[in-house]
């Protein structure tokens, strides 16, 4: 084998002292320079620094999402892919930084906080007016009167649940939060691991005033009920795919999980439904800011981006594919309304849909619940 | 090793000037040698290993705040670790209810799993190692390289795939029920800790399949022929010259194992469910969605300072044994 031949080489040379210093570093710069130099190359020569750069989730970077942009300036812009927003912060925290991003709304007030954040003046969008009226309020979203987000999407965390296998569920005022909670079903449920669509579910379930913002004795009794379930869950997950999956092949019988579940459900034709649950689903947001690193001349470019991603065009895209909402109320009568109902929307008045459900704001005793949280995952 | 005034007559040249015979010391003297060859190596070593586990050490002695963090020396996050906590515990789906640091319980059982993982992985090796160094005769590469052939995809596709092996409607399950030996599938099979042995033992064999051929490779086969000429059977010949001139294979093999799969928190999330998490599950819990980088460094330098102990007292026990062994 040659290469074996020129490592027994190279150490003999260094043994003996052929070897010089100049070499040694040579070949070692040379091994070191070829690794370092593979990942730059590309990116380098891909990067346009006359566009703004987005930092967002996978998929939002599609053509279709910012067509009225690419049509105005001829190019689309750069995109940098997070895998979720406590990455992005971090990544952001040490020194990337983006001209626009895109988080949920409960992020903002932190974000905020961080210094990421810059107003956006919302009579510069063109398409602000066109917003449903329910997102307009969104919780900690205005901070001191200046507005450092605009919603673009939003959707529901609830249940999804096979109706084959859990019939005495299908009837509408049958829907609730406690099919989580069903011995009969042990070992076939599933929740999301995280504190704003697990722990908060199991909030509200608990008949919390304000989720959002427990007192002492509500988390205690919310944990109580997280216990009591986590001998009956068979996981807890972050990945949607997985959940999915499970759901199909009948290992779950019900998930705690988002509407775009039933859509890909329903698509393959397996007999399931979306609750709306009598204790109140929960409604969540996310949406375009723009950042305080944005360059001065980028400024205009970032308005025309953040403005394209709230037109009916990309909402329509958004629902048929994604199959959640989008936050232009005018992309509803585009759409057929037994397709809206297949996603768990709703044909009818879509403010009072969105009033319905509990709104995801800012946890107030993030450091509490999640160690909480921690702790029932762990079996204590 | 001579030096280079007395091989050469000394006579026949003429005095360097200083400057030249401080270079020609310099360039000649052993050490500086050793040390410049090793100079860029040992920028990357302090560059890409000390420095951050410096920092990782000093960060755990501080405290996170809401967004920033504050620099006062404290031993808080290491208290938080060791605290005794007075609540029950379900340890590997077992309830104990004993007063144990959450922590430091999950650590344990991080432990216990990887050691579980670690002795399959090298009792399953062992056998393939040896069928390579004693048996094959030709085309060695090749097998070699078939081993190594699972290492050229992802850790995480190696992963998924034993959630489709051992999943609901996996090959086992599907397989089973097709051949009516069981009607509905069997649900143990994921989603538990064994699940997370099966996986890590899967995922590190070629690391170490190898070191135990190579050790198996370096046998001087003529100790063998000596044994059977003195009449050794097979079995005898096995325990009293291949295995313990193999034990270095082994232990590197172990070692090579173990410290990696404490750790791992990829194959927890994907097939543990909710009685397989570790601690690096925790860990990375604590550094992104706890907001508390602080608390998280703390439990990894507690982590790492067990794995060490424990590494050392393996090696010492080893080293023993085998310094006994050589005294008989």
């Amino acid at each position: 084998m040659e290469t074996k031949r020129d490592i027994e080489k190279f150490i003999d040379e260094i043994k003996y002292g052929r070897m010089t210093r100049r070499k040694f570093a040579r070949a070692m710069a040379s091994v070191g320079l070829a690794v370092a130099l593979m990942p730059t190359g590309r990116t380098r020569a891909l990067a346009d620094d006359s566009v703004p750069t987005v930092f967002t989730w996978s998929g939002y970077d599609a053509a279709e999402m910012h067509g009225e942009f690419d049509k105005k300036y001829g190019k689309a812009p750069n995109y940098s892919i997070w895998g979720d927003e406590e990455e992005a912060e971090s990544k952001m925290r040490s020194g990337f930084h983006p001209d626009m991003v895109m988080p949920c709304s409960y992020k903002v007030n932190k974000w905020n906080d961080l210094g990421f954040l810059k107003p956006i003046d919302t009579s510069r969008l063109e398409h602000w007016p066109e917003i449903i009226p329910a997102l307009d309020n969104v919780p900690d979203t205005v901070i001191g009167g200046k507005r450092m987000w605009v919603p673009a999407w939003w959707g529901l965390t609830s249940v999804t649940f096979r109706t084959d296998l859990a019939p005495e569920y299908v009837p509408p005022e049958k829907h609730t939060w406690g099919i989580l909670w069903d011995e009969k079903y042990k070992g076939r449920l599933s929740m999301i691991d995280s504190l704003i669509d697990g722990v908060m579910a199991a909030a509200i379930y608990s008949g919390a005033k304000d989720p959002f913002n427990m007192t002492e004795a509500e988390v205690a009794h919310c944990k109580d009920l997280m216990v009591q379930q986590r001998p009956l869950l068979r996981f807890y997950t972050n990945d949607n795919t997985g959940w999915q999956q499970a759901l199909a092949s009948g290992e779950l019988v019900a998930a705690d999980s988002w509407n775009d579940t039933i859509l890909n459900l329903s698509k393959q034709g397996i007999p399931s439904a979306f609750m709306i649950p009598k204790e109140g689903p929960m409604t969540w947001t996310c949406g375009v800011a723009m950042t305080s690193w944005v360059k001065p001349e980028m400024e205009n470019m970032v308005y025309d981006l953040v403005n394209a991603y709230l037109s009916v065009d990309t909402g329509v895209y958004w629902v048929n594919t994604f199959g959640m909402g989008h936050s232009n109320k005018n992309v509803y009568s585009h759409i057929p309304a037994d397709e809206l109902t297949k996603r768990g929307l709703t044909p009818g008045d879509i403010d009072a849909y969105i009033k319905a459900g509990h709104f995801q704001a800012t946890i107030k005793n993030e450091p509490v619940l999640q160690a909480m949280y921690e702790e029932v995952k762990a079996g204590i | 090793m001579v030096s280079a005034s007395e091989s050469l007559p000394s006579q026949a040249l003429p005095p360097l000037p200083t400057g030249q015979r401080l270079r020609a010391w310099f360039y000649r003297n052993e050490a500086v040698r050793g040390y410049l060859l090793l100079s860029p190596t040992l920028l990357v070593m302090i560059g890409l290993m000390i420095v951050p586990l410096v920092g990782m050490v000093g960060l755990s002695f501080f405290t996170q705040t809401y967004v920033s963090i504050d620099y006062t020396f404290t031993l808080n996050n290491y208290w938080t670790i060791f605290e005794p906590s007075d609540k029950a515990a379900h340890f590997l789906g077992i309830p104990f209810y004993l007063k144990k640091p959450i922590y430091l319980l999950l650590l344990f059982k991080s432990i216990l799993v990887s050691l579980a993982a670690t002795t399959a992985v090298v009792v399953l090796a062992y056998p393939m190692a040896y069928f390579l160094a004693f048996r094959v005769k030709r085309h060695k590469m090749a097998w070699l390289i078939l081993i190594t052939v699972p290492f050229w995809t992802s850790y995480l596709l190696r992963v998924f795939a034993w959630k489709i092996i051992l999943g609901f409607n996996g090959v086992i399950n599907s397989g089973l029920v097709s051949l009516g030996i069981i009607d509905k599938p069997l649900e143990f099979l994921l989603y538990n800790p064994f699940a997370v042995v099966i996986t890590l033992a899967h995922a590190w064999a070629a690391v170490a399949i190898l070191p135990i051929y190579v050790s198996l490779e370096k046998i001087d086969r003529s100790l063998l022929e000596a044994a059977t000429d003195l009449g050794d059977g097979h079995l005898e010949r096995f325990l009293r010259i291949t295995l313990p001139l193999s034990l270095p294979g082994v232990i590197a093999a172990s070692l090579l194992v173990f410290i990696p799969t404490v750790g791992d928190y990829i194959t927890p999330t994907l097939v543990g469910g909710t009685d397989g998490i570790m601690i690096g599950n925790v860990v990375q819990s604590l550094f992104s969605k706890g907001n508390n980088a602080p608390l998280a460094a703390a439990v990894s330098v507690v982590s790492m300072m067990t794995i060490t102990i424990m590494v050392c007292l393996f090696l010492w026990f080893v080293g023993r044994g085998r310094l006994s062994r050589r005294e008989i």
